[in-house]
């Protein structure tokens, strides 16, 4: 028995040697693209370094772009030059423009391959995200929907209650005429409806309306919904008073204490709280409500997508998205921005952000919110950045009160029916 | 060795070859730069111009006058090309005769002549995307130090860069105030040049007063830089871009859409590469015959050699 003993582990210690061998591949380097170094440099820094640790043999490369914009070009731009990242993180809106021209690949193998998704905390809803042309072209990294900013010492002065807020748009719009009613150049509120169609969506996902039709043949908001939709951002026009502000002029004002109450995406948190430092006492709070059972939101954010084709370099680059966007990933990103985690252990496990949600309190509206927040919308075709803009132009004579809201939509729905693909 | 070589080359060539050897070798450089930089890259966007390509999409097809075609029928393209034609028509007459009279004034200073022309000329060299958000700051709505005098004064206090009645108009007064100083400095340097004598004979020969000197000696002769002015102006006012991306992004509601950034709106937001390529062709277009026809129509009626 000893002489086998010994004689099986005689035989057993070479193949005992030989297998971190094999494992512990040759030093592999990959380049990582991804886009606002200044919301996210910090977050892919931490979760870098704690990489670095259990791989020590992958080094990475960083290749940045200040927007998800010149991100989009470059990665179209390497890709017709065959020059691709690795691993590019890019907005969930642009995803399925890759997913659509074979840029991206499906994760779901190497996700099942790790065992069921669910358990490695990628819930159904959370693949969603990064689910577009018809598989899995991402995997979610970070996520945001809209929340409300508040300045806490205009509301009190125009006699609300910064501890109860309303929590209907009617609400908030009545709030937002008495803070504008103080004078001395106060705005009441600002609702960030320009850029994109992204807070637009908000609206009309909150009255539980949709883009397009199920089969995406035809557009699905021409209908109550949108005109609701349009006929809210009319209403805090002439009875919020909302004035026809930039997104930069309007955060301006916001953190210079001259703007009651302001809508837009829970990513600038850090960078708000930042700006109006001690100027006034800053709260965060859910959207307001429109349709308690059926209303839905947003979800903004960033995505990765594994482009690598070099065989080492995309077992590396998955290596790296998979701990990224793991339990431990996740809750590096979340203190290091103001975006919601994108993993469901780390959202149930109080051991991973339990702390930082106490004392950071500003961070959790968002998170309050994920339960309703279902994918961005990405319109199909080639179009999909021009009709975005469509809407937006649209939603302009809105808020200039050059046109009603019944004049609007079924111009806006003729224009963008123009732009979708047209198919047999 | 080498020595050897270079007399035994030497003989064959004579000097004059040696010489046109010398000045090709000497022009290499800038040709290869100008061959590199622009021509081979203005080439490759009039063969664009001439396709469908879209970054990403697969190999582009050869379409002829499609884009061209789409082009005249294209809504956004027309209030773009309405919008910069107006803020042309802002912006190049202002420039000049503000540069004009600027000249005028620090020219007849007697003292401070180079402390205003600097003062004046600060603005083209700074960085305009630099400059934008100083404008940003200026023209705030509600934060900014404009409509706070306003608003002491009890006047209406517009949305400078986010109304579509004065986008155009505000950026119109960024674009003067950056031109003004360009202009002022080319008309300083024509009134130089011109000789003193001719206002003494002017004086003999009866002229009275600045108006007098002004209409028959100073205008006429500052033709030729007049001309220049005029020219280069319009093409400054022309290439608008920088404050249009940094400060409204064509808004609201296409307002504030210039050629340019609906070039590159439509090559690098909608990666319609082939279309903006044919935009860029037009405008390459109209730059070069705006130069030609003012060169051609006016150097006879401005020349006084």
């Amino acid at each position: 028995m000893p002489f086998a003993l010994s004689r099986r582990a005689a035989l057993a210690l070479p193949a005992a040697l030989a297998v971190p061998v094999v494992r512990a591949q040759a030093p592999v380097t990959i380049t990582v693209h991804y886009a606002q170094p200044f919301i996210f440099k910090e977050s892919y820094d931490a979760i870098a370094e704690a990489f670095a640790k259990r791989e020590p043999n992958i080094r990475i490369e960083w290749l940045t772009t200040p927007n998800y914009e010149e991100g989009m070009q470059l990665i179209l731009r390497q890709a017709a030059t065959n020059q691709l990242p690795d691993l590019s993180y890019q907005g969930f809106n642009r995803l399925r423009l890759f997913a659509e021209r074979g840029i991206a690949q499906d994760l779901l193998p190497l996700l099942r391959a790790e065992g069921d998704p669910a358990a490695l905390g990628y819930t159904p809803g959370i693949l969603a995200l990064a689910h577009f042309g018809g598989f899995q072209s991402g995997l979610a990294y970070a996520a945001s929907n809209p929340i409300t900013y508040y300045n806490a010492d205009l509301v009190r002065r125009a006699g609300g209650d910064p501890d109860a807020m309303p929590t209907d748009w009617a609400g908030h719009i009545r709030l937002a005429a008495r803070i504008k009613a103080l004078g001395d150049g106060n705005e009441g509120m600002f609702f960030r409806w320009s850029g994109d169609d992204w807070m637009f969506s908000a609206l009309l996902f909150g009255h539980g309306g949709r883009m397009l039709t199920k089969d995406e043949r035809d557009i699905a908001f021409a209908g109550r919904e949108g005109l609701e939709s349009l006929r809210l951002i009319d209403a805090m026009v002439k009875q919020g008073g909302m004035a026809n502000l930039s997104t930069q002029a309007a955060q301006q004002a916001f953190a210079a204490g001259k703007l009651g109450l302001f809508y837009w995406t829970t990513a600038v948190v850090r960078g708000t709280i930042q700006q109006v430092g001690s100027n006034f006492a800053l709260r965060t709070g859910p959207m307001p409500v429109i349709d308690a059972a059926k209303g839905r939101l947003p979800t903004g954010g960033a995505a990765g997508m594994l482009t690598a084709r070099d065989p080492a370099k995309r077992d590396a680059a998955w290596k790296f998205l998979r701990f990224s966007t793991s339990a431990e990933g996740t809750a590096l990103m979340v203190q290091n921005t103001g975006y919601v985690p994108m993993n469901q252990i780390a959202i149930d496990d109080p051991r991973f952000l339990g702390a930082f949600y106490r004392d950071n309190p500003l961070y959790t509206a968002a998170v309050r919110q994920v339960p309703i927040s279902i994918p961005w919308y990405a319109f199909p075709g080639a179009n999909s950045v021009r009709v975005t803009q469509t809407m937006v132009d649209n939603i302009a004579r809105v808020v200039e009160q050059r046109a009603t809201p019944d004049q609007v939509l079924p111009d806006m729905a003729a224009e963008v029916r123009r732009l979708l693909p047209r198919r047999a | 060795m080498s020595l050897a070589l270079g007399t035994a080359a030497r003989p064959r060539l004579s000097a004059g070859a040696m010489e046109a050897l010398a000045g090709w070798a000497l022009m290499l450089p800038a040709t290869i730069a100008f061959l590199a930089m622009l021509l081979l890259p203005t080439l490759a966007t009039v063969l664009l111009a001439f396709t469908d390509y879209e970054l990403g999409a697969a190999a582009p097809a050869w379409i002829g006058l499609a884009n061209f075609a789409d082009m005249l029928t294209d809504r956004g393209l027309r209030t773009s090309a309405r919008n910069t034609l107006a803020y042309v028509g802002i912006v190049a007459p202002a420039s000049v005769l503000g540069g004009l009279g600027l000249a005028l004034l620090v020219e007849a200073g007697a003292r401070g002549r180079a402390f205003f022309r600097a003062v004046f000329f600060l603005p083209v060299v700074s960085l305009s995307v630099a400059m934008a958000s100083a404008w940003q700051y200026l023209l705030h709505p509600t934060i900014g130090p404009l409509n706070a005098e306003l608003r002491a004064l009890g006047l209406p206090t517009p949305f400078w860069l986010s109304s579509s009645d004065t986008v155009l108009l505000s950026l119109a007064a960024i674009g003067i105030w950056e031109n003004i100083g360009f202009t002022m400095v080319l008309f300083m340097a024509g009134l130089t040049a011109i000789p003193r004598e001719l206002y003494a004979a002017a004086a003999v020969d009866g002229a009275r007063g600045a108006w007098d000197r002004f209409r028959l000696v100073t205008w006429p002769l500052l033709g030729p830089t007049t001309l220049f002015v005029v020219v280069i102006s319009l093409v400054r006012a022309l290439r608008v871009f920088d404050t249009v991306a940094v400060l409204t992004q064509g808004g609201p509601n296409k307002a504030s859409e210039v050629l340019l950034w609906t070039m590159y709106q439509e090559g690098f937001t909608y990666l319609r590469l082939g279309y903006s390529a044919a935009i860029t062709l037009v405008f390459l277009v109209v730059v070069l015959a705006l130069m030609a026809l003012q060169t051609r129509v006016l150097d006879r009626r401005v020349h006084y050699g």
